[in-house]
C-alpha cells in the first residue's frame, strides 16, 4: 500500500472533480437553455458560485500538503515551469479555473439578482466600473461559461491522469479502459465521478432544498442520473476486472478493494450510498413521477459522499509493482 | 435580449470531444518525450551480486552514516525473497534510471539526470509534493521530513568524482557490490556487464536503468 498519499490528496482531487462537475452542469443548464425557464434557477445559481470555493480550497489543501513547498511558498512559482509533469499542467488548470470560475460566478449572482446588479451600479465609489455595465450581461457570462467549462473538463480529468502518469509504479493507477485499449481508466472514471457528484450537488441537493426536487420540473433528469450511475459502475466494473485480469499488485488492489481490508468502505460507503440507493431512489420517483426530500437530498448527499470515499478508495488501494 | 443559444448537442460534442482529445494527448506528448532526448550512456556502474550478498545491512548502515540520516533511514532498502531457507537479498537503492520517472512527474526541475547518467536532487527547488515517490517503479526515495524534500541515492557523487567509492560499496563485507567506470571496456564492471550475467532489475518498467546492475542466479 503506498502511504505518500492520504486522506489529503483524496479530498483535493474529490474538491477538484465535484468544482469541475458543478460547473459542467451550470453550463449545460445555460446552453441548453433551462437556466431561464424558471424566474429562479438554484441549480445554475450554485453550479456556477461554488466551483471557485471549491477549488480553492482544494488548492489551498494542495499546497499545505506539500513538504518545503509549505514552509517556502515561493517554491510553488517552480511548479509551473515543467512541462513533462502532469503535476504542472494541473496547476496551470487550477491558476486558470479559479478566476474563470470565479467570475462566471459572480455574473450568475448579477444575472439572478437584479437587486445586487442594481446596487452595484448605484455605488459611487464603483463610478469608474461603469463601462462594464454596458456589456451584455448575459452574453458575456456564457463566454466564461464556456471557457469555464473546456478548463472544467481538463481539471475533472487531470485529477485522473494525475494517478495514471505513474505509469508501472502503482499498476492499478495505470490500469487501462480494457486490456488492448492504450486509454488509462482513472481519468474517464473520475470525469464521470466529477459530473455525477456535481449533479448530485447542484440538482440533487441544493435545489431539492431551495425549490424542492428538481426532477420535477426536468422530467430527464432522473433519467440522466440513472444513466451516469450506470456508466459508472460499468466503468468501476471494468477498472477491477481489468486489473483482476492484469494480475500482480493490480489484482492485488482490486481483491482490496472487493473482498480486503478496503471492502467496507467499497460496498458500504461507496456502492450503497453512491450507486445502489441513487439508483433505486431516482428509478422509484421517474416511475411514480413523484419526487420527495429524501430522493433529492438523500441521494445528493450519498453521492457526494461515495465520490469523496472513492478519490480515497483508489488513493489507498494503489499497491506498488512488486520487486 | 438575444442569446446565442448553443445546442445541447453541440454542447455535449464540445465537451466530449475536449476529453477524448485531453486523454489521447497523454500518451502522444510522452512518447513524444521519450524519443526526443537522445541519452548519454552512463559513466558509472555499480553491480550487486545477489549470489553473494548475505544481507547483513552493512551498506544500509555505511549509507545513513555517510549521508548523515536518522536512526532506521537509508537510501538503501532490503527486500527478503525466496523461502525460508534459502532467503535471497534484494539491495534497493535508485537506479539511476536514464529515462528517469522521478524526472518526468517532477512539477519543478527538481529532479535531474547528469551527462554521466547520475540522477539527483536538486533540493532548492523541491516542493515536496512526492509524486516522484509515487512515480519510482522501484520504491528508491524517501522523504526527509525535516527539510519537506524528496531526497535518495547520490552515488556518493563527491567521493566518486575525487576518486573514491560510494559508502556502500566500501562497506560491503562479502564483497558483493563492485563499482567501476562503465566506460572503461577493460574495466571489471564493463565486462560483466558485457557477458550478460549482471542485468538491469525489472527492464519491463521502461524506465531503461544505467548505474545499477544486479547478478541474479535463476533458480
Amino acid at each position: 500500500m503506498q502511504t505518500a498519499w492520504g486522506w489529503l490528496p483524496a479530498i483535493y482531487l474529490f474538491l477538484g472533480g465535484m468544482g469541475a462537475g458543478a460547473l459542467l452542469v451550470a453550463a449545460a443548464f445555460e446552453f441548453y437553455g433551462k437556466r431561464y425557464q424558471y424566474d429562479f434557477c438554484p441549480t445554475a445559481l450554485v453550479g456556477a458560485t461554488v466551483p471557485g470555493p471549491l477549488v480553492i480550497l482544494g488548492t489551498l489543501l494542495l499546497i499545505f500538503d506539500l513538504g518545503a513547498g509549505r514552509r517556502e511558498p515561493w517554491r510553488i512559482f517552480y511548479m509551473f515551469t515543467h512541462f513533462s509533469s502532469v503535476m504542472t499542467w494541473g496547476v496551470w488548470l487550477l491558476t486558470l479555473f479559479i478566476p474563470v470560475s470565479l467570475i462566471y460566478g459572480f455574473l450568475e449572482i448579477l444575472d439572478a439578482f437584479p437587486a445586487a446588479r442594481q446596487w452595484l451600479r448605484t455605488r459611487r465609489w464603483l463610478r469608474w466600473t461603469a463601462f462594464l455595465w454596458n456589456l451584455p450581461l448575459r452574453r458575456t457570462k456564457r463566454v466564461f461559461a464556456g471557457i469555464g467549462s473546456v478548463l472544467a473538463v481538463g481539471v475533472a480529468i487531470y485529477t485522473g491522469i494525475l494517478l495514471s502518469a505513474v505509469g508501472p509504479a502503482i499498476p492499478f493507477w495505470s490500469t487501462r479502459v480494457l486490456p488492448f485499449i492504450p486509454i488509462p481508466m482513472m481519468p474517464v472514471l473520475f470525469l464521470v465521478s466529477a459530473l455525477s457528484t456535481g449533479m448530485g450537488l447542484t440538482v440533487d441537493l441544493v435545489a431539492t432544498l431551495a425549490i424542492g426536487p428538481m426532477e420535477q420540473r426536468v422530467k430527464s433528469l432522473p433519467w440522466i442520473h440513472m444513466a451516469f450511475i450506470g456508466v459508472e459502475t460499468l466503468l468501476l466494473g471494468m477498472l477491477l476486472i481489468t486489473a483482476l485480469v492484469n494480475g500482480g499488485s493490480a489484482a492485488q488492489s482490486a481483491r482490496e478493494i472487493i473482498a480486503g481490508t478496503h471492502a467496507v468502505v467499497f460496498w458500504v460507503l461507496i456502492v450503497l450510498p453512491g450507486f445502489i440507493f441513487p439508483f433505486v431512489v431516482h428509478a422509484y420517483a421517474a416511475g411514480l413521477g413523484r419526487h420527495s426530500l429524501v430522493s433529492g437530498v438523500g441521494s445528493g448527499v450519498g453521492i457526494v459522499v461515495a465520490g469523496l470515499f472513492l478519490r480515497y478508495l483508489i488513493l489507498v488501494s494503489g499497491i506498488p509493482a512488486a520487486l | 435580449m438575444e442569446i446565442p443559444r448553443l445546442s445541447r448537442r453541440r454542447f455535449l460534442g464540445l465537451t466530449a470531444a475536449a476529453g477524448v482529445a485531453a486523454v489521447l494527448g497523454v500518451p502522444l506528448l510522452k512518447r513524444e518525450a521519450s524519443l526526443a532526448q537522445e541519452r548519454p550512456k552512463a559513466r558509472y556502474a555499480l553491480i550487486i551480486d545477489t549470489t553473494k550478498c548475505t544481507g547483513c545491512g552493512a551498506c544500509i548502515e555505511a549509507c545513513r552514516l555517510r549521508n548523515h540520516l536518522p536512526e532506521g533511514v537509508s537510501y538503501i532498502r532490503r527486500i527478503v525473497k525466496g523461502n525460508e531457507r534459502n532467503p535471497r537479498f534484494l539491495m534497493i537503492q535508485c537506479q539511476h534510471c536514464a529515462n528517469p520517472p522521478c524526472a518526468t512527474v517532477c512539477p519543478t526541475h527538481a529532479t535531474y539526470r547528469r551527462e554521466d547518467g547520475v540522477v539527483l536532487i536538486d533540493e532548492r527547488l523541491c516542493v515536496g509534493c512526492k509524486y516522484c515517490m509515487q512515480a519510482c517503479p522501484y520504491q528508491a526515495r524517501i522523504f526527509d521530513e525535516e527539510r519537506g524534500v524528496a531526497d535518495k541515492c547520490w552515488l556518493c557523487l563527491p567521493w566518486v568524482l575525487g576518486g573514491g567509492l560510494p559508502a556502500c560499496v566500501e562497506a560491503c563485507i562479502p564483497g558483493a557490490r563492485l563499482f567501476g567506470r562503465a566506460d572503461d571496456p577493460q574495466s571489471e564492471v564493463a565486462q560483466l556487464i558485457a557477458s550478460g550475467r549482471a542485468k538491469p532489475l525489472h527492464p519491463e518498467f521502461g524506465t531503461d536503468p544505467s548505474i545499477l546492475f544486479y547478478v541474479i542466479e535463476e533458480e
